[in-house]
């Protein structure tokens, strides 16, 4: 399975290129083209398998219901973006665990387990989702983002702010705390709670925040009014 | 004529030279600077045509006057892609609604009925324009575009066709078996036979407007919003 990135970083998407026998699962609605002859079998969870709790579950992590799987009989290729602006990279996988941000996943191939996994109540006050996808496995994930992507190689600890988070390594931990050295002064210089992150692995932020984009636009869009 | 397109795909700027007394269409309000030669002249073109795929009545004709060479700078509405393609004649060349950007005068279109199916399922307007004539012709659209080649069959997203050659045509339907009709997130889908080119979008923006609609202010019947 190859990946072929355009249009980076903020327009981009990826033409996954499959050999026979391989299969590609992506997240629900990000298909744009392909070859007419892929088979396409949409599931909830792996491909033939039944997970409807692990469905669930990854609802909560805001991530579609629905996976799809894609199946080349001869080469094929694929093409596939999430329809907000932003950036896309691939993850090689060899057997430790990935967390991700909820939203951020977009395809896989066969040898990735998905999951959800629980980041405790702090994910709460974090700006992310209170759920958070778990990949494991050898193999290859795309994450996509608002904004670009950039990585950041944690020994000891590092600081990010709330909502920048794409994912991390398992071998990372991240706690809440002030930017400050107080909370007033926080507060006052837009930052508020930062995250910690601890340990030794690899962490992959996002230069922009959805968001924050998203507030920024609510005083130019018409208000909807209400009975 | 010559061109450059700078800064693509992000937030791509086309440029033209347009050799003295030679014209260049611009579709209305695209212009964002030019030499003071350039003679603009508002044209109803097309009229009603126009209007159906979703594009301004309003065509902008400029001319490079004084007997000297002029320069135009256009420069779309939506930030993305601007794509060039050189009509030799012999064929026609098909734009979804809303992508036209600039033409020599020498293309000419027309307005064509995709039938009610295709206009209402494949998330594309109604109409298509068909260009055709000799000459230089550009299109954009939201996001980046790329081209593929295509032999036989190929299938691409509703809502992500941006322009397509003639032997190609396309029909409305789903991947997949049912359920992937109705859980696949992609519902319908547009499938290309023939043989010939395809322009296909990476994003699209009625996905981020419809995004954006959860950060609309909620205002109370009879009460007017309050900006204090």
């Amino acid at each position: 399975m190859q990946f072929d990135f355009i249009h980076k970083p903020c327009n981009t998407a990826v033409k996954i290129t499959l050999q026979a026998g391989e299969t590609c699962t992506t997240e629900a609605g990000s298909m744009i083209a392909m070859d007419s002859h892929l088979n396409v079998d949409t599931s909830t969870h792996k491909r033939g398998k039944r997970g409807i709790l692990k469905s669930l579950k990854r609802m909560f992590a805001g991530e579609s219901f629905f996976l799809n799987h894609y199946t080349a009989n001869t080469e094929s290729e694929l093409w596939v973006s999430n329809p907000h602006p932003g950036d896309m990279i691939k993850v090689d996988l060899l057997g430790e665990k990935l967390i991700v941000q909820a939203g951020s996943f977009v395809a896989c191939d066969e040898n990735i387990d998905i999951n959800t996994g629980w980041q405790g109540f702090k994910s709460l006050l974090s700006g992310e989702s209170f759920f958070w996808l778990s990949l494991s496995g050898q193999g290859q994930v795309v994450l996509n983002s608002f904004g670009a992507i950039y990585e950041i190689d944690v020994d000891g600890e590092y600081i990010v702010d709330t909502g920048h988070i794409v994912a991390f390594e398992e071998s990372l931990s991240f706690s809440l705390s002030k930017a400050g050295s107080s909370w007033i002064q926080s507060w006052l210089g837009g930052e508020g709670i930062i995250c910690k992150i601890k340990g030794k692995g690899k962490l992959y932020c996002q230069s922009h925040n959805l968001m924050e984009f998203g507030k920024s636009l609510t005083p130019h869009l018409l208000p909807k009014v209400r009975g | 004529m010559e061109h450059k397109i700078e800064a693509n795909p992000d937030y791509s700027i086309l440029s033209v030279k347009v050799p003295s007394g030679e014209k260049l269409m611009v579709e209305a309000s695209s212009m964002a600077s030019m030499t003071s030669n350039m003679k603009m002249k508002t044209k109803l073109a097309g009229g009603f045509s126009r209007f159906l795929t979703k594009e301004s009545v309003f065509i902008n004709e400029f001319t490079a006057g004084e007997s000297r060479d002029g320069e135009i700078s256009i420069a779309p509405g939506l930030n993305g892609d601007i794509q060039h393609h050189e009509l030799t004649g012999n064929e026609k060349f098909y734009l979804t609604a809303s992508c036209f950007l600039a033409s020599e005068s020498s293309v000419t279109y027309n307005t064509k009925f995709q039938g009610l199916a295709k206009g209402f399922f494949s998330g594309e307007s109604f109409f298509l324009m068909e260009m055709s004539g000799v000459g230089s012709l550009w299109f954009n659209y939201y996001g980046g575009i790329f081209s593929v080649d295509v032999v036989g069959e190929y299938v691409v997203d509703t809502g992500h066709i941006v322009a397509f050659t003639e032997g190609l045509d396309y029909d409305i339907s789903h991947i997949g078996g049912y359920k992937s009709l109705f859980f696949s997130g992609e519902g319908f889908v547009c499938r290309f036979s023939g043989q010939g080119k395809v322009w296909i979008q990476t994003k699209n923006s009625m996905a981020l407007v419809g995004w954006a609609d959860q950060f609309r202010r909620i205002e109370k019947k009879g009460k007017g919003v309050s900006f204090d």
